[in-house]
């Protein structure tokens, strides 16, 4: 039993050196943030470690651990998704200020730019998107990413995190008008 | 016919809803009607839906894996050691 232990000690002291760096870069990548990309990987270790019997060494130690991964990823999100409260009247004044974007007949109130296309000619397209997502609500900016975040269709996401289809489109709709007019505004200056 | 194009004619507001509602779930007949009708008139709508298009596309290549490599803090790892210990 003892030999047995000291055995897959060693095992794992040799993923840890080797896998940890790969696994770190895919939870931060997932996540953004460093302090929580490295609990992840921890949780996969230990959990790893503790469920070592289920491991078959016919199957690759990278793929089980990043199966292990996965899952935690997963986990991560459902449980901050529960803690995502935006407050009734942060609610209401997005939508208000969505709403501010059409007429009384709902028609756009302005005229946009019609050609979309220079937006991807932009080099720096990317980062003022990824700074105007950040100036969502968290959880809009979760939803409005979550598709590629967890890379599943959104009907599994709506199911896994019990949000309602109709609820997961009317949230994506505001963050994306949100988005449209932040990227239009630092465009102009 | 003006109460028939009354159903059809959708607003901006809601056309757009439909154009993100599409991404999530199936449109029902009616509503793929009344959008293509809407986004056929409408130049401010069909931008929107190009606009959409781009902003789903570089999200998902900000999202796709990044080929850097990063490395888990030393300290880190010695924790994770230690805790095999237990």
């Amino acid at each position: 039993m003892d030999t047995n232990k000291g055995a897959s000690k060693v095992l794992f002291e040799n993923w840890v050196n080797q896998f940890s760096d790969q696994l770190y870069s895919w939870a931060f990548h997932k996540t953004s943030s460093k302090e929580i990309a490295e609990d992840l990987v921890q949780d996969t270790f230990y959990a790893a470690y503790r469920n070592i019997d289920k491991f078959q060494s016919k199957s690759q130690p990278k793929t089980w651990l990043f199966s292990i991964l996965n899952n935690k990823i997963i986990d991560y999100y459902k449980k901050k998704s529960k803690q995502f409260t935006i407050s009734a009247d942060d609610y209401i004044n997005q939508v208000k200020k969505t709403d501010g974007f059409f007429d009384e007949h709902e028609k756009w109130k302005n005229d946009t730019d019609l050609n979309e296309q220079h937006w991807l000619d932009n080099p720096e397209f990317n980062s003022i998107l990824l700074i105007c997502i950040k100036d969502l609500p968290e959880n809009w900016q979760f939803i409005i990413q979550s598709k590629y975040i967890l890379d599943k269709k959104s009907a599994d996401i709506c199911q896994e995190l019990q949000i309602t289809q109709s609820n997961y489109w009317q949230i994506s709709h505001r963050a994306k008008l949100l988005l449209k007019k932040c990227i239009e505004l630092n465009w102009e200056t | 016919m003006k109460k028939l194009m009354n159903i059809l004619m959708l607003s901006c507001k809601k056309a757009t809803e439909l154009i993100e509602k599409r991404l999530v779930t199936k449109l029902t007949t009616v509503e793929k009607i009344q959008l293509k009708m809407h986004t056929t008139v409408c130049s401010n709508c069909t931008t929107y839906e190009n606009q959409s298009d781009i902003i789903e596309k570089c999200i998902a290549k900000i999202h796709q894996p990044d080929t850097k490599q990063m490395k888990l803090s030393s300290k880190r790892k010695e924790q994770i050691l230690k805790q095999l210990e237990k």
